[in-house]
């Protein structure tokens, strides 16, 4: 169980808070959505959760126990896929459980299961730079899924992707969440993309930012976009975060 | 391929033309200068025919041959703990916050201080031998390597380190695999850098002292008011300098960008 209670944050050096009074609590399990506006502080949650960042006020609680620092049972899948330019797919993917002090032969054996669900098992031994962007996203989730850590940060993960690989991938992390019981943050400004995952979908408004609202969403899986209930949360959901941006946006102009 | 290489010999090629225009100028001015208008003596300007006599005798007496060889392994065995020093000290001020603000600074001042200037020290300490040349040599180099590897890991992308601590990785895995690595190629650069210094303070410091070397080659040269061995061996000094430089470190660093695709 992972709670946040009115966790705010101000980097150091600024003085707009960046987030402010988060409070939510995250049960074991439960797939979880972050929409809102660019830059109202996304990423900064996810950091405060990684253990990147500390909060200003507040605290976070993971089973009972306060976020101290960054630790492998909160893999991060960044927004820019954080790989490394001097190994190969196949290395980047095993680095990561190599930390973990998984034996060398599981290593590979993970490493090349999860390259074959993204669809990169013919690339394992390419430099990193011969891969596209979207490719080097698919790496990078393939990576943090091997670690097979019980709670995984994801931000925007599927932005850089096709319409195709995207429906792919989504399929497949969502076969990975209900067989292994993984808690997922998961960042995203697709409200499509929220609504086809969510268990609840937390939006938040910017300047500072926090929780504008939290909408559960208990359709049943696998979801259908085109079904009349999806588009109705999704058109909900779009509503809320064009309403979020356009006070923004107003706010802005009325100051000049 | 067939076509870079034809690129590459291309350059090569006017290189050598450029080179042999500056010898064919230099010929020139001689010849006006001395030969024509005796605006200079002979015995102090250098002229390329001369400077090739020189070259056959230094060769065939095997003067300079041996003076190279010396040269070139005093470089390297002052230069490699010039680099453990370094690689050491770089560390440290890195590391440490107190030594970053305090000792950094220090660094940087010993840094722009020509390496001649520890030559009087060098004598005091350890007299006219091989230890003062090499004490010189590391006082001319160790600075820049420490500044470079500390530069190095201060140049590592955040979000290395960041992606590798989330995954786990503990301050000694944090080193050895993702910090380590990703200086490589800044620290090659500094390696360089280190390189050209530590053969300009080894020349200051074989000037100074009386055993076999280019540096005393040089000053033999000016003791016998021999302007064109003196000159013969400042083009040996810059071409051994260079093709170190071009045939170790720019070749490594070229392989290590190309593997990144920085390149
Ligand atoms: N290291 C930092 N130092 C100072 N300010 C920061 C830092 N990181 C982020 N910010 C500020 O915090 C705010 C939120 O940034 P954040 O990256 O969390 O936004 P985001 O919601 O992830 O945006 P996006 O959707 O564009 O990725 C921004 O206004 C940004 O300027
Ligand atoms: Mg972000």
């Amino acid at each position: 169980m992972l709670e946040l209670k009115k966790v705010g944050k101000t980097y150091p050096n600024t003085v707009k808070r960046t987030l402010k009074d988060i409070s939510l609590t995250i049960e074991d399990g439960e797939f979880i959505c972050i929409v809102g506006p660019s830059g109202c502080g996304k990423t900064t949650l996810l950091n405060l959760v990684a253990g990147l960042e500390e909060p200003t006020t507040g605290e976070l609680l993971l089973d009972n126990a306060p976020i101290t620092g960054p630790g492998a049972d909160r893999v991060v899948m960044f927004q820019e896929a954080a790989l490394y330019p001097w190994l190969n797919v196949l290395e980047n993917v095993m680095l990561g459980m190599e930390f973990l002090k998984v034996p060398k032969e599981e290593r590979q054996r993970r490493a090349m299961r999860y390259l074959k669900m993204v669809h990169l098992y013919e690339f394992a031994e390419y430099p990193i730079h011969q891969l596209s962007g979207g490719m080097r996203q698919r790496v990078a989730l393939a990576r943090a899924l091997a670690m097979d850590s019980k709670l995984l940060l994801m931000d925007e993960p599927f932005s850089a992707l096709d319409k195709q690989t995207t429906n792919m991938l989504r399929a497949e992390l969502e076969q990975i969440w209900l067989k292994n019981h993984k808690t997922i943050l998961f960042v995203t400004h697709s409200a499509e993309e929220a609504v086809y995952f969510a268990d609840r979908i937390v939006v938040l408004s910017e300047n500072p930012g926090q929780i504008k609202e939290i909408i559960s969403c208990d359709l049943k899986r696998p979801r259908k976009i085109d079904d009349e209930e999806f588009i109705h949360i999704r058109h909900q959901l779009l509503e809320l975060v064009r309403k979020e941006v356009m006070k923004f946006a107003k706010e802005e102009y009325d100051q000049d | 391929m067939q076509k870079k290489n034809t690129t590459r010999i291309k350059k090569v090629l006017e290189l050598l033309l450029f080179l042999v225009i500056l010898i064919v100028l230099w010929q020139f001015f001689y010849f006006l200068g001395v030969d024509l208008l005796g605006l200079w003596k002979s015995y102090s300007v250098p002229s390329p025919g001369g400077v090739a006599i020189s070259c056959m005798n230094l060769l065939q007496s095997g003067v300079l041959f041996s003076a190279i060889l010396k040269s070139l392994g005093r470089g390297i065995v002052g230069f490699a703990m010039a680099i453990i020093l370094g690689v050491i000290l770089g560390i440290l001020i890195h590391h440490f916050p107190y030594l970053n603000r305090n000792l950094k600074p220090v660094i940087l001042g010993m840094q722009t201080l020509p390496s001649i200037c520890w030559v009087p020290f060098s004598i005091l300490w350890f007299g006219l031998n091989n230890s003062a040349i090499l004490f010189v040599v590391v006082m001319g180099s160790a600075f820049s390597m420490s500044l470079a590897v500390d530069d190095a890991i201060q140049n590592v992308p955040p979000l290395y380190i960041k992606a590798a601590k989330t995954m786990g990785a503990g301050q000694k895995e944090l080193y050895a695999k993702v910090i380590l690595p990703a200086c490589v190629p800044s620290f090659i650069a500094g390696l360089r850098q280190g390189w050209s210094f530590a053969w300009r303070a080894l020349m200051s410091g074989e000037v100074m002292s009386s055993t076999i070397g280019l540096g005393q080659t040089l000053i033999v040269g000016r003791d016998m008011a021999d302007i064109n061995q003196v000159m013969l061996v400042m083009i040996v000094i810059i071409l051994v300098g260079v093709v170190i430089d071009k045939c170790i470190f720019t070749t490594i660093e070229n392989r290590v960008l190309k593997k990144r695709g920085l390149l």
